[in-house]
């Protein structure tokens, strides 16, 4: 499966679940990332780390390793 | 600001406090209700201590009111919310609130919905307050309050950040809860932490938002659609609510691109430290010409009793040689304000993430970082933003290395010594290039210790980045200007005193004891008389009982004992340092009216005793830079070290290796100068 981090400028896609082994996980979830919301990747900075993505009508930096939790459809 | 904010005496008073995600309009409802005027800034976390003042007098409250720091869930994920989280549950003082007032950003509803309902489940008494309602009209949408009232059984009111409407209905409201018993007061903490029922509480929020958010009426007038207000169930409308800040996308796309996002960042950073300078310049030129002024009248007309020379060398000179740059000090908070209002910072944190973390650090360490070029004290607060010990306690660490505003009269005299006033330009990129061998020092220094980091700094957790991005604004230059001026008047009061104390205890050690020197006075016209007279005073004074002991450290660095005595004083506040020279090196003998002049021709006269060559010079003037740079001479900065690390390890630690540090460094770089040729 497909994860956050893999994401393509411009390309929006719905989240499909998110990997509650990362010690991040509970944050990304109450930030807004939870299954069936949609994002999409707005930005990544300079040595490609961290990525932005846009959620629930906001912009939220991610580490790379992070967003590896979020699965995608 | 320098400490918490605690502005009241009776306990007995109802506890009213202010919870809210982070940009959620907190500290600007706080603003309202307390009259105070305490910073809000664009990047979430700003607020990383508790504030406690009464309600303003009009609003007829008697109540104090508690500010806590952002939080998006009651269970704390960094230092700073686990301040906000402690304070709502047991204030230590103030105990449990009797009403909890939490902030909602309308156009940001599902997620900042997410604390009201946790704290709603808890058992608190909440009164909810809808902000930024603008932002979501714009999107052609609106809240319903009265819906949202219904669907959370809780009060709810629309305020508006900019005009304050709103607030009197909300106080009004609160007047009459306050006056009703609540029914329980134990508080459990609503934490969901399975998956599972997590998901599900946010699949309520999600059906309370759609029953809740309903298209605009304005708009809905033009498109002279349904009468009536319905339910939001078109799916398209509700993405109109999701969508992003199109102009914050579009300025993203150059300030964090890819390949010129750190270019930007470079040439931000840069034009930050250097427009301090000359910016400032004309500013300092009329505060430094009254002083040099007030220095001549003065003198001239009290003659040479000790009392003229307590005036206008004491209290004039040695006051007046710090206060010259006291707009330096001034445009550095407001630089550093437009900064922080514009949004940028969420935007330099990102940016500076993958390199700083190599080193130990986090992205959020930019942001204390950058706040320790005005002062390492809030600086080392701001720090509880970042989530990882390690990486916390590694930011506090190499905080020092930061130049504080305390070093800027110290690195602008030395910096005039070298440049000529005139030349405000040269002058800003030395500063600049101070600033950045601090920071490249800085980082060198937390490499180091990272390496090392098992045996300094004992702590392992999850390393994490996860920061909001907020939309970018035009910085409001009435509230950034009162910022900073605010600031300003708040950095004197607090060196002010210290300043004036040191001025005089330095004049009274230079002065004293052999005040009244017996010479010669056969053939020698009435300056040389008193000149000798000077010299023949500073000599047998204790100030040069003292130096004794120093001079053998200081010769090794190209100093003498009088510089000795002056880095001594700066340990007390480094600004000293300036007056201390200004003192001992008698800055009154030429009737120039600058004062700044007066002390650098005073400085390019002064001879070593023993060997008679200059004293000042340009390696002896880069190693006091060098000095000032790596020296951790601020007693404040230890005591809040230690508060913040939880013990006397890392203030002892720093203490001790960025002393020596300074001085090894010094001596590297006067004698490594001398020896390429350069006096």
């Amino acid at each position: 499966m497909r994860t956050a981090a893999e994401l393509k400028f411009g390309e929006k896609v719905i989240i499909n679940d998110v990997d509650t082994e990362h010690p991040s996980s509970r944050r990304i979830m109450e930030i807004g990332f939870t299954p069936g919301q949609e994002i999409e990747l707005i930005n990544i900075s300079a040595f490609n780390d961290p990525m932005a993505f846009s959620v629930r009508g906001t912009i939220i930096a991610l580490r790379r390793n992070e967003a590896h939790c979020i699965k995608i459809m | 600001m320098y400490k918490n904010y605690v502005d009241t005496s009776a306990d007995t008073f109802p506890l009213i406090t202010l919870v809210g995600p982070p940009n959620s309009g907190k500290t600007t409802l706080f603003n309202y209700l307390s009259g105070k005027k305490l910073k809000t800034v664009n990047y979430p976390g700003s607020t990383v201590d508790y504030s406690v003042c009464r309600i303003q007098e009009k609003y007829n409250i008697n109540a104090n009111l508690l500010d806590s720091p952002g939080i998006i869930s009651l269970i704390p994920g960094s230092p700073d919310e686990q301040v906000a989280v402690s304070s709502l549950y047991a204030h230590p003082k103030f105990g449990v609130p009797d009403i909890v007032i939490t902030t909602i950003d309308a156009s940001q509803l599902s997620r900042h919905l997410l604390l009201t309902k946790q704290l709603l489940e808890s058992g608190f008494r909440v009164v909810v307050v809808l902000t930024m309602t603008d932002i979501l009209k714009k999107k052609g949408l609106q809240v319903s309050a009265s819906r949202l009232k219904a669907e959370l059984n809780a009060p709810v009111f629309v305020v508006d950040g900019r005009t304050g409407e709103g607030i009197p209905q909300l106080m009004n409201k609160i007047g009459k809860l306050l006056k009703k018993d609540q029914l329980n007061t134990d508080r459990k903490i609503s934490a969901i932490t399975e998956k599972k029922d997590f998901l599900k509480f946010y699949g309520e929020i999600e059906k309370i938002e759609n029953k809740v958010l309903v298209p605009d009426p304005d708009k809905k007038k033009i498109a002279k659609a349904n009468r009536k207000l319905r339910i939001l169930t078109d799916p398209s409308a509700k993405k109109d609510c999701y969508k992003i800040d199109s102009t914050t996308v579009k300025i993203d796309k150059y300030l964090l691109n890819k390949n010129w996002g750190l270019f930007f960042f470079f040439i931000i950073m840069s034009l930050t430290f250097s427009s301090i300078f000359w910016l400032a310049q004309p500013l300092m030129n009329l505060v430094d010409s009254f002083f040099g002024m007030m220095n001549v009248m003065f003198s001239g007309l009290l003659g040479t009793t000790w009392y003229s020379d307590l005036i206008s060398n004491g209290l004039i000179s040695g006051t007046g040689a710090v206060l010259v740059f006291v707009p330096q000090i001034a445009m550095l908070f407001l630089i550093l304000g437009l900064l922080e209002d514009s949004g940028y910072l969420a935007r330099g944190a990102m940016l500076v993430d993958k390199p700083l973390s190599r080193i130990g650090l986090n992205g959020k360490s930019f942001v204390p970082m950058l706040s320790g070029f005005a002062c390492a004290i809030p600086a080392m607060m701001a720090a509880r933003t970042i989530p990882n010990r390690k990486e916390r306690l590694l930011t506090i660490f190499i905080l020092p290395l930061m130049s504080c505003s305390a070093r800027l009269p110290v690195y602008a005299l030395l910096i005039a010594f070298i440049i000529p006033p005139e030349n405000s330009f040269a002058g800003g990129v030395v500063l600049a290039s101070i600033y950045l061998f601090g920071i490249i020092s800085s980082i060198l220094i937390a490499g180091l210790i990272n390496k090392f980091r098992d045996k300094i700094i004992k702590a392992e957790d999850n390393s994490s980045f996860i920061l909001e991005l907020p939309a970018y604004r035009l910085p409001k230059m009435k509230v950034v200007v009162h910022n900073a001026f605010i600031s300003t008047k708040l950095y004197l009061r607090k060196a002010g005193p210290i300043i004036l104390a040191f001025s005089l205890i330095i004049w009274l050690l230079t002065y004293f004891p052999n005040y009244n020197p017996e010479i010669d006075a056969k053939d020698l016209s009435k300056v040389e008389y008193v000149k000798l007279q000077e010299t023949e005073r500073l000599s047998g004074s204790y100030a040069a009982m003292l130096g004794k002991f120093i001079q053998p450290v200081m010769e090794p660095i190209g100093m003498d004992w009088r510089v000795g005595v002056s880095l001594i004083s700066a340990f007390a506040a480094r600004e000293v340092f300036v007056s201390s020279l200004a003192l001992i090196f008698k800055v009154t003998d030429d009737d120039d009216t600058h004062l700044q002049n007066s002390i650098i021709s005073a400085m390019r006269n002064a001879r070593v005793e023993s060997s008679g060559e200059k004293l000042f010079t340009t390696a002896t003037i880069a190693g006091l830079i060098v000095f000032f740079i790596f020296a951790l001479q601020c007693i404040s900065t230890i005591a809040v070290s230690r508060k913040e690390t939880g013990g006397w390890r890392i203030p002892v630690l720093q203490v001790v290796i960025f002393t020596s540090l300074a001085f090894c460094m010094t001596f590297i770089t006067v004698n490594g100068l001398r020896f390429i040729g350069i006096q």
